[in-house]
Parts: structure tokens; C-alpha cells; sequence
């Protein structure tokens, strides 16, 4: 597959999983199985854009690894705030 | 497939762009990641109204958003891939379909604000609130000016000032527009679907 043929597979994976995420977030009950989900699915995006829209997949290390590590940073900040989020509830 | 994928992209270890532009990048990701840790921590103190908090939301205007950011993204992406080939018409084609995505952007904010407005969404209603406007309202300013980045580079693509070996400046204003998409590509789970 060409560079442009996969960002177009990506475009619609990234398309697919907006849309299922808001059908998810409308209709699924609230709890840690779909703050996983939607955590998950944010990490992953951000790893599709970071590696192959902006191209740092293979780019300088000290910039690809400081926007990775962003979308490991985020989604693990957001699993502990919405765990201790919860115990007060 | 990874030989003929790596084989399109740049040299290893090159800097999409230029270091200014990646500077100001990385200055953007600590700004939001401020504002994240802010909504982090009013997330622990409030909880109830951080669960509740998406349900007053327009769940409509947040997905078109981030269908046309991550659009915009992948238009933007097509455009240096164009420019690479040496097709500056194709590029150009690319870029204004970018400014179509961002303007959809602005005008799905302006009616998702007006609809706000008509549902009592206000800052006032509370910290949930008060965070979604700060982190919304902030990313609307960084698209806007990537929109005028965008117009510069569309003026200078028509100028016919790229070419396959130089268009750092298309590149530079690739990465700002990709990296405003992530931000948003955080920004919408946290406001619109994590109850």
C-alpha cells in the first residue's frame, strides 16, 4: 500500500470509530467498561494521527516520542481522575 | 508494504516542517495539557457534575467537530503528498478542501454555541461547564489561526513556492493543523462522552 492509499484506510477507521464512539457515549451505561472504551479508542487515534498523518512514525526521536508519549500521558491521567472521580460519587 | 510505505516518507529522523514551528507545537501541547490537568482535578472535586455534564451537551455538534478535524488532517495530509509528486494543482485542491473542513468547524461551534445559548449552557452552570468553554473556546482560537496559516500557504502554493525538494512551509503548517486535530481528538471524549 502507497502512503496515501493507508492514510485514506486511516481516515475511515478514524471516521468509524468517532462515529461508534458517539453512538457509545449516547446509549451505553456510565462505568469504568465504557470509560475504558472511550479512553482506548482515544489513545489509539491519536497514535493513527501522530504516526501517519503527521509522518513522525519514523521521524526525529526526541519529537516522536514526546507526542507519543502525550497519548499515553492523557489516556492514563484520564483512567485515574474518572477512577477517583467515581469513589466520591 | 512497510519497504514501499517508508520508502514515500522522508528520510529517517527528519523534523516534519521546521524546529520553530515544532517549538510553538510542543508550547500548544502544554498549554492544553494545563488545561487538561485543570479538568482532571475539578473532574475529582466535582464528580456529579462531571458525570452529568455530557448529558446538556450537543452530542451532534461535538462528532461533526471531530469528523472535520480529523478530515481537515487527512486533507492536509494529501496535500504534502501531492506537493511531493510535483502536483501543486492537486495539493492546492487538497488545501482548500482543509479551509472547507475548518469552516464547517467554525460554523458547527457558532451553532452548537446559539444552541447552547437556547438551552441555558452557560459557564455559570457550574465547574463541568466552566471547563468545557475554557478548553472549547481555546481550541477554536488555535484553529483559527491555523486558518490563517492555511491562507498563507494557499497563497503561497498558487505562487508556485513548493516543490518536491522544498515545502517546509506546507510541511510546518501540516504539523500545527495535525496537532490541533489531537487536541481535539482529546478534547471530545472528556466533554461529550465520559459520563
Amino acid at each position: 500500500m502507497s502512503h496515501k492509499q493507508i492514510v485514506a484506510v486511516l481516515w475511515v477507521i478514524l471516521v468509524v470509530l468517532t462515529l461508534a464512539g458517539s453512538l457509545l457515549g449516547e446509549t451505553a451505561e456510565p462505568g469504568y467498561a465504557l470509560m475504558l472504551v472511550v479512553t482506548l479508542t482515544m489513545a489509539i487515534k491519536g497514535r493513527m494521527v501522530i504516526d501517519h498523518f503527521m509522518e513522525l512514525k519514523h521521524a526525529n526521536r526526541l519529537i516522536r516520542r514526546l507526542m507519543q508519549a502525550y497519548f499515553y500521558v492523557l489516556p492514563l491521567a484520564t483512567v485515574l481522575s474518572y477512577v477517583l472521580s467515581t469513589q466520591q460519587l | 508494504m512497510s519497504i514501499a510505505y517508508s520508502a514515500q516518507l522522508p528520510a529517517a529522523a527528519h523534523i516534519p516542517g521546521n524546529k520553530g514551528m515544532w517549538a510553538g507545537i510542543l508550547c500548544e501541547m502544554t498549554e492544553f495539557a494545563v488545561l487538561f490537568a485543570v479538568y482532571f482535578t475539578a473532574r475529582v472535586f466535582f464528580p456529579q457534575e462531571f458525570r452529568s455534564g455530557p448529558d446538556h451537551l450537543n452530542l451532534l455538534a461535538g462528532t461533526l467537530n471531530t469528523l472535520w478535524m480529523i478530515s481537515g488532517s487527512y486533507f492536509v495530509v494529501n496535500a504534502v503528498i501531492a506537493i511531493r509528486q510535483n502536483r501543486p494543482a492537486v495539493s492546492l485542491r487538497y488545501l482548500y478542501l482543509v479551509m472547507l473542513a475548518a469552516a464547517a468547524y467554525m460554523l458547527t461551534k457558532y451553532l452548537e454555541f446559539q444552541w447552547n445559548g437556547a438551552h441555558g449552557v452557560t459557564g455559570g452552570n457550574g465547574a463541568f461547564f466552566t471547563v468545557y468553554y475554557y478548553l472549547t473556546l481555546t481550541h477554536m482560537v488555535h484553529v483559527f489561526w491555523g486558518m490563517i496559516g492555511l491562507g498563507w500557504v494557499i497563497l503561497r502554493t498558487r505562487q508556485g513556492a513548493y516543490t518536491p525538494a522544498d515545502h517546509e512551509g506546507m510541511e510546518s503548517f501540516a504539523s500545527y493543523w495535525h496537532a490541533t486535530d489531537l487536541v481535539w481528538l482529546i478534547i471530545f471524549p472528556l466533554l461529550y462522552l465520559l459520563r
